[in-house]
């Protein structure tokens, strides 16, 4: 069994395996699955499915009809209209619970719109609308029947960019999704560094580095590790994505509105391509700052150097929004610890152009491979140096001196 | 052949050169000592024998030639800077040093769980290292040392922090491993423990190296013009050939004229009728010829 592997398993078993790890890994989409079904047992108690009622005006609506049911199923079906002949039946089913609340349409509502709603209490939610749809339903029954259909449902949009290359059919989801994806990528790159920084920083703790390298090399030890803290954060990214994916069939079954719901995913391939040289560069950086520090505690303090220009297009984001192709986005794009974030937003929202994806992929490169080497050199420095800091100004001045010559 | 030759390396720190020319070699199956106060670049040399290090000039042979990966495996290295993983439990961090070192993950568990029975710590194989004792600690480094039977052991300071009865477990244990084959090479400043357990050594001091030798050679080398005598009764006041005495633990220590010899001056006591229960050239310890050495240096310097 290669030493790399051996070194990687243990890095990832052992975080794996640890309580905190899974309370970390299950309590994200817990949490979530609790707002939205805290959310959802809300809107389901206030949800009152009791008929409407409406009091017949011959001399309005002659024979009235009732609009088509919906082709699939909601959870939260909209409340029948029963018509009563009289305003004193109504009442008396009203008085009788059997209905939320009964509309009489005044005489002159062609001329003035004008209804009345009788209600022993605050009615639900939807009741007006449901009886206003009603209403339009009628109102379009001398049109033609495709023209009422079409007024009836309303109108899709379609937004599709100037150069006919991009199109958007829900806006909504155009702008929610690389913002939650770009979140959950950022959030695993943090964990996953913040592993590895202390992975790191832990053999010094622990006094076991001189152990580890007569045992491995420190470029197995330093792979190994790398790979093993990144496949924790691997793994904790496919399980909250199979929470997703699982939550979206529930919700699919639940709400069938969300089956229609078409999901632009075109950021994807952008994000991924430049989230893999991010993470080597935030796990290299993190790397250096736990072979410097002595120990995990100081070391985190000083992680959120890094951290933070991670998540600074999110402090941008209307101007981004506003300005996909502005002057600030495509320095965003450009600067390596703010490009995982800035890249897939700007490619929601407009056509990047190719030169500014290239050189942002190659700065990004660069700055992974620059990082990898200065963590080896701040690693050989550093790594007995027990108790002991380790300042910039040594770790230059012991990389000019180690400059060209042998590791 | 040599198990380890170490050739004029020499290795700077900024502008602390902490080992300047030093040479030696290490036989295979002794005991070799390598001596020097703290601060004397023992370590470095022992860090750039183990290749963490490379020498700015010199060469180092281990095994017949350069380190490699493979002669690492072969080593087992007990640093001074003892450190193991304080979150993981006692066995699981053994196995996997031991595995670290080559050993099929089988064979690491039936050593490792063999040392924990020899060294008493079976019932604690699942308690988290940083649960244990100091002493118990120190016996789980020793076993993350031995565990994958090398045939050079390097270790630094091995008595530092311990008490008589583990000090005293250490030292059979050098022993055993030697009677086994194993080279060993100990680094320390504490003399009694090398006159105790080392056939040969090395003294280094300020980054060079001072001394070098069998231990009875270099004893013999700073041995005085004097014998140690304890006798039934007193010793007659006039000796020939003896210009001073002192006591020493019971004994008279007699400091001869450089011309006699010790033979003359036991003859004399004999046909004295001095009933003698002990008459032997007196050999300095170690410490003397430590301490004799480096002030020597020092006043040199």
């Amino acid at each position: 069994m290669s030493k790399f592997f051996l070194v990687f398993w243990n890095e990832y078993k052992r975080h794996v395996l640890r309580r905190r790890f899974l309370i970390a890994l299950f309590s994200v989409p817990l949490f979530l699955a609790l707002i939205i079904g805290v959310g959802f047992l809300s809107v389901l108690l206030e949800n009152d499915s009791r008929p409407i009622g409406f009091v017949r005006a011959p001399e309005i609506f002659p024979d009235p009809q009732f609009p088509p049911a919906p082709e699939k199923k909601s959870l939260f079906p909209d409340p029948e209209i029963r018509i009563f002949e009289s305003e004193e039946s109504a009442r008396d089913a009203l008085n009788a619970n059997q209905i939320q609340a009964f509309f009489v349409l005044s005489p002159d509502y062609f001329s003035s719109g004008r209804a009345t709603m009788y209600s022993l209490e605050n009615p639900g939610d939807n009741v007006t609308e449901d009886f206003a749809s009603f209403l339009s339903y009628n109102l379009l029954l001398s049109q033609p029947k495709d023209v009422q259909q079409r007024l009836y449902r309303g109108f899709d949009v379609t937004i599709r960019s100037a150069d006919g290359m991009r199109e958007v059919s829900n806006p909504f989801a155009t702008i929610l999704m690389p913002l939650i994806t770009g979140l959950i990528f950022i959030l695993v790159i943090n964990i996953s560094g913040g592993y590895l920084l202390q992975a790191v920083v832990e053999e010094k703790e622990n006094r076991t580095m001189e152990i580890m390298v007569t045992s491995v090399s420190p470029g197995e030890l330093m792979a190994g590790k790398t790979v093993g803290n990144l496949s924790v954060g691997i793994t904790q990214l496919i399980i909250w994505i199979l929470f997703i994916w699982i939550a979206y069939l529930v919700g699919r079954i639940l709400i069938p509105d969300l089956g229609s719901v078409q999901l632009d995913l075109s950021y994807l391939p952008l994000m991924v391509a430049a989230l893999l040289p991010a993470f080597i560069l935030v796990g290299a950086l993190m790397a250096t700052l736990g072979a410097t520090a002595t120990e995990a505690r100081e070391a985190q303090q000083l992680a959120g150097i890094f951290t933070l220009p991670i998540v600074l297009p999110y402090w941008f984001l209307t101007p981004i929004i506003v300005r996909p192709n502005g002057s600030l986005s495509v320095f965003l794009s450009l600067f390596p610890l703010t490009a995982p974030a800035t890249l897939p937003i700007r490619a929601a929202f407009a056509t990047i152009p190719a030169w500014q994806i290239a050189a942002s992929l190659l700065i990004l490169v660069l700055s992974a491979a620059g990082a990898l080497w200065l963590s080896g050199r701040a690693f050989r420095l550093g790594m007995l140096r027990y108790g002991k800091k380790m300042t910039l100004k040594e770790l230059f001045a012991g990389i000019r001196a180690a400059g060209g010559s042998r590791g | 052949m040599p198990t380890i030759v170490v050739d004029k390396i020499v290795k700077t720190f900024g502008s602390m050169r902490a080992v300047n020319d030093v040479s030696f070699e290490v036989s295979p199956g002794e005991i070799f000592g390598l001596l020097g106060p703290n601060g004397a670049g023992k370590t470095t040399t022992i860090r750039i024998i183990l290749d963490i290090f490379k020498p700015d000039s010199g060469k180092v042979s281990v095994l017949g030639g350069e380190m490699t990966s493979e002669k690492k495996d072969r080593i087992g290295y007990l640093p001074e800077e003892r450190g193991l993983y304080q979150d993981m439990p006692l066995q699981q961090c053994l196995v996997y040093l031991t595995n670290l070192k080559g050993v099929p993950p089988a064979e690491s568990d039936r050593r490792v769980e063999a040392y924990l029975e020899k060294f008493d710590l079976a019932p604690h194989r699942k308690k988290k290292l940083k649960e244990l004792s100091k002493g118990m600690q120190q016996k789980a480094q020793l076993i993350a040392t031995l565990a994958h039977e090398p045939e050079i052991l390097i270790i630094d300071e091995p008595f530092s922090a311990l008490d008589p009865v583990n000090t005293q477990m250490v030292k059979d244990l050098l022993r055993e491993e030697r009677d086994r084959g194993t080279t060993i090479v100990m680094c320390t400043h504490q003399m009694n423990q090398v006159e105790e357990l080392c056939d040969r050594l090395v003294l280094i001091h300020r980054g060079s190296s001072v001394l070098y030798g069998g231990l009875d050679e270099i004893r013999r080398k700073f041995a005085d013009q004097a014998v140690l005598v304890r006798a039934a009764s007193d010793l007659p006041a006039q000796i020939p050939g003896v210009t001073g005495r002192q006591n020493r633990n019971g004994s008279q220590l007699l400091t001869l004229d450089p011309q006699a010899k010790p033979q003359s001056v036991l003859a004399y006591l004999v046909n004295a009728g001095v009933v003698l229960e002990q008459f032997e050239i007196a050999m300095p310890t170690l410490d003397e010829i430590f301490i004799k050495t480096v002030t020597g240096q020092e006043l040199l310097e």
